[in-house]
């Protein structure tokens, strides 16, 4: 029934009047005729009220002559009306439209900017900068360069350690999250030099403080290298004791060690030359796929192929693309232990690329065995550097008098 | 075929008898609804009163407030309140 109410709505109907003594015979001979009246109602005697499509009325017409009875039309309902009245109000669908346009207009720009920081000092600075910079209120939202922003608050300010500029309706908020420096020790206060790492000690180099260790000793993380209390006299009972901020080169040999599994058998994707297109309606981030017909492939790889921008991207950015979706197949390919072997190392060399471009490398060594289960090669690489290992830390008091 | 005849068909295959017998059907939602079936045209109709030929006679619909909620060339919908539904000879 609603389907029936929807598609009269569309369609158009009339309320009329039936105004004759042989109202019923009317209704009949339009039953006959197959023309759908609805909502019949007596007024008196000899009116009646109904409801009818709009096509059927004509045909209504026609009838009511016969029957000797009139039709007047008391309204005229339906969008198919709607759209005709309002065809000649063209001064108040030009306002509607403008209204439209004015909101979504007036929605494109950035009102309000929030920081979302508990320092209070630092978010006052941010949002100067960033006036400074042309992100101020009443800035067009679209087209936004997030990351610009981002890059110069991060550049200018050491302390932000993560940013992100998110644009909620007409409010632009920027999050921060500030850096948790390690307290940089003053000259003043006492400390003393620890390692960093395990090694073995190459070189040592103290400036003030006085060494425990000497070239050749093996350390461990946490070893106290060059330390800051200084005992003055050794003659008396009593030490004297001079707590200073201990300073110092201690270059130690140190090694890393990373290893990398490679399969000997290795599954790859191979297109077959089969191909099917798709078409995806794009209306600003969401995706509408249109297919034709499934996708029967088991693997296969997607591929834009052609993009039609039907609205810009500033005005909401709809767009067509066509979609290639190309299928594949997994073909098995076997390698031997050789190829295995320089594979690994070509990997391990990528992920220790940091550490020998920055460091002294006195030593490399490379490994090669099989899995247990013989099917793959575990290649393992260990390069022994030279660094400075020192890193200061602070005597508290009380630990002084131990 | 004479009546008894379409009876008895109807009862050995076990059709609907309105559709054999050629005779109305009338439904009734409680108070507010009666949906007739192969009706044979309305002969009266105020908000009282609704009188529809069928080939078994007149139905008569009493009530207040009646209203043809729909009508085409086999059914009809009154609405309203019913009071009473009578079938003339």
């Amino acid at each position: 029934m609603l389907l029936i109410k929807l598609w009269n709505y569309l369609s158009g109907y009339v309320i009329i009047k039936i105004v004759g003594e042989y109202g019923e015979r009317l209704l009949n001979q339009a039953a006959m005729k197959n023309l759908y009246l609805w909502d019949v109602k007596r007024v008196n005697d000899n009116e009646l009220t109904a409801k009818i499509n709009v096509k059927d009325f004509f045909k209504l017409a026609r009838l009511a002559k016969k029957t000797r009875s009139r039709i007047y039309v008391l309204q005229r309902v339906g969008l198919f009306f709607t759209i005709s009245k309002l065809k000649k109000r063209k001064a108040f669908l030009f306002g509607a439209l403008l209204f439209v346009v004015a909101i979504y207009l007036m929605s494109s720009f950035i009102w309000n900017i929030e920081i979302k920081c508990p320092d209070d000092d630092l978010s006052t600075s941010v949002i100067e900068d960033l006036r400074k910079w042309g992100l101020r209120e009443g800035t067009f939202k679209y087209g936004l360069d997030k990351q610009y922003y981002l890059n110069k608050l991060l550049t200018k300010y050491k302390n932000i350690s993560w940013a992100e500029i998110e644009i909620r309706g007409s409010k632009l908020i920027v999050e921060l999250v500030k850096k948790q420096l390690p307290p940089e020790l003053e000259e003043s206060t006492p400390c003393d030099i620890i390692a960093s790492k395990d090694g073995i000690i190459e070189e040592i180099v103290n400036f003030r403080g006085e060494a425990l260790v000497e070239p050749g000793q093996t350390v461990s993380k946490g070893d106290t290298l060059i330390t800051g209390k200084v005992v003055l006299d050794q003659d008396q009972d009593q030490d004297q004791v001079l707590l200073v901020h201990a300073q110092g080169i201690v270059k130690a040999r140190v090694w890393y060690q990373r290893a990398v599994k490679v399969p000997l058998v290795k599954t790859k994707m191979i297109p077959t030359g089969n191909s099917k297109k798709s078409l995806v309606l794009q209306l600003g981030k969401h995706v509408l796929n249109f297919q034709f017909g499934d996708i029967a492939y088991n693997h296969y790889d997607k591929k834009t192929l052609n993009e039609f921008s039907i609205l810009p991207r500033l005005s909401g950015g709809i767009q067509f693309n066509i979609v290639e979706y190309a299928e594949m197949k997994p073909t098995k390919e076997f390698l031997d232990i050789e190829e295995a072997s320089r594979e690994a190392e070509a990997e391990l060399l990528l992920q220790l690329k940091g550490i020998l471009k920055e460091k002294k490398v006195t030593q490399k060594k490379m490994e090669y065995m099989l899995d247990s289960d013989q099917t793959s090669v575990i290649g393992s690489m260990i390069i022994e550097v030279i660094e400075d290992i020192g890193q200061k830390r602070e005597i508290k008091y009380g630990e002084e008098k131990i | 075929m004479s009546e008894g005849i379409r009876q008895k068909i109807s009862d050995a295959l076990d059709l609907p008898q309105d559709v054999i017998l050629d005779v109305p059907k009338v439904i009734l939602t409680g108070r507010i609804a009666a949906f007739i079936e192969n009706h044979k045209g309305i002969i009266q109709y105020n908000s009282e009163l609704v009188k529809i030929n069928t080939s078994i006679g007149v139905v008569c619909i009493k009530g207040a407030g009646l209203l043809i909620k729909t009508i085409i060339a086999d059914e009809i919908t009154v609405e309203g309140k019913i009071t009473a539904i009578e079938l003339e000879e």
